[in-house]
């Protein structure tokens, strides 16, 4: 069983490899890396490392302890890469409108602490795993920011360019099956490994066709809106809301009647 | 079970279901794009209020208790939380037009004021829990048909100063409703 799963692995390594190339060189040819540079770095690094990572595997083992941090803390590069990956796409996705995006980025890092806050409180506290753990509170952060950016969407009604929608979900459930991987790779530890890694790049491989037929086309980056004047919100914003406080009041006044009546 | 695995699966499970949320098509933003002119109804059903005050008058039932059958008495109660869960809905269609037009305008911006958008958004959920456990009450029954005289009351008290709002708000209401017909028109597209 495991040996089988050991060479499925292997495949799926390979596997995995020739797709990378396979978007790298789609980003090259259509030359979507000038609308998506980050992302294309990351893809290019995640490849070179991914190789690497190959290489220290078949000279040191996989249960030897330099391979593992070596592996980790190549790792925590890609994972830092694709931070920078997803600031991009969520700056695609909203960047346009100006005043929002610069109430959303605020939130957005507030909301990736808050997350990262929450997986160090809700991991155990000892020091060993301290690098999955740590590669697990960033993708949580990560996949938290992502569906923000969805939530700002749809809040204000926003409708995206579908590509940065694709490549936004394909970082978000990569990101949320990462979490719940090493999630349970600390809990079964050794006896977990195989599958953990296997299960890891079955995941990815998903994650880079759903990227490759999405970038499948040239990309353009986009216009900036034209925008109302400044004044227009400062004097308009607080009408609306006065005006949204009435309604309120009048439900509240209802619920109060109804309350003491009752 | 451990806890860390628990808090772990709970929280993607939750952002997963954000997720789905926020990709789904919200049920009525067709409607809401395909007639920009329900952005200007809160003044619509501000005009009816004479009649619907009528309809829910004191005296009316009073007379009604002394003079008609049981069956009819009843038959009116039931119409008269027909026509207050129907306010409810208008009042409801006003806020989201007012919502949908003020995040228009929140959206093509330059400068948005993070204060105006929480207390926005605060708003939005006092409204909505308030208007789920009125219409719940309403509709099961547990709002004796006397009680809904205040609401006659109340909102003609409160219709007066929506009447002067609305008033204040003018040709830059227009401006925003043409505003966000354009948006429709584009599709709102990011690029």
């Amino acid at each position: 069983m495991l040996r089988d799963l050991a060479q499925a692995q292997q495949i799926l390594w390979a596997v995995n490899i020739v797709a990378g190339v396979l978007l790298l060189v789609l980003l090259a040819v259509r030359k979507n890396y000038r609308a998506y540079p980050a992302f294309s770095l990351y893809v290019l690094l995640n490849l070179v490392l991914g190789i690497l990572a190959f290489l220290v595997y078949s000279r040191l083992g996989f249960f030897s302890n330099a391979s593992w941090r070596i592996s980790w803390t190549m790792q925590a590069l890609v994972i830092c890469a694709r931070g920078v990956a997803v600031m991009e796409v969520c700056k695609h996705l909203l960047s346009h409108y100006r005043g929002v995006w610069a109430l959303a980025w605020r939130i957005l890092v507030g909301c990736a602490t808050l997350v990262l806050l929450y997986a160090g409180l809700a991991a155990k506290h000892d020091l060993r795993f301290v690098l999955p753990k740590a590669a697990r509170a960033l993708e949580l952060a990560i996949a938290a920011v992502i569906v923000a950016v969805f939530v700002f969407l749809r809040y204000y009604d926003v409708e995206a360019k579908r590509e940065d929608r694709s490549l936004a979900i394909g970082f978000c459930l990569y990101s949320c099956f990462s979490v719940l991987n090493n999630t349970v790779l600390e809990r079964f530890l050794d006896s977990y490994v195989p599958l953990w890694n296997f299960l890891g790049m079955v995941a990815f491989l998903a994650s880079i066709l759903l990227w490759t037929w999405t970038l499948r086309r040239p990309q353009t980056e986009g216009t900036p809106k034209t925008l109302l004047p400044a004044g227009v919100y400062q004097t308009l914003a607080p009408q609306f809301n006065l005006r949204l406080r009435l309604l309120n009041e009048q439900l509240a006044q209802f619920w109060k009647t109804e309350a003491t009546r009752n | 079970m451990n806890l860390a695995l628990i808090l772990f699966f709970g929280f993607v499970a939750i952002l997963l279901l954000a997720l789905g949320w926020a990709l789904r098509k919200p049920r009525n933003a067709r409607n809401l794009k395909s007639d920009p002119q329900a952005l200007e109804q809160g003044q619509r059903h501000v005009d009816y209020l004479p009649q619907i005050r009528q309809a829910l008058a004191k005296t009316d039932y009073d007379f009604l208790s002394k003079r008609a059958s049981r069956g009819a008495q009843r038959r009116v109660r039931r119409d008269r939380r027909g026509i207050a869960l129907n306010y409810l809905a208008a009042l409801r269609g006003d806020f989201q037009g007012l919502l949908r037009m003020a995040r228009v305008i929140a959206v093509l911006s330059p400068d948005v004021a993070a204060a105006h958008e929480f207390e926005r958004l605060r708003l939005t959920a006092k409204f909505a829990w308030q208007y789920q456990m009125i219409r719940w009450k309403l509709t099961v029954g547990f709002a004796p048909l006397p009680q809904l005289d205040g609401l006659s009351e109340l909102v003609s008290g409160l219709s007066v100063r929506m009447e002067a709002a609305l008033k204040e708000l003018g040709e830059r209401a227009a401006l925003a409703a043409e505003l966000a017909s354009s948006m429709d028109r584009r599709g709102m597209s990011a690029v």
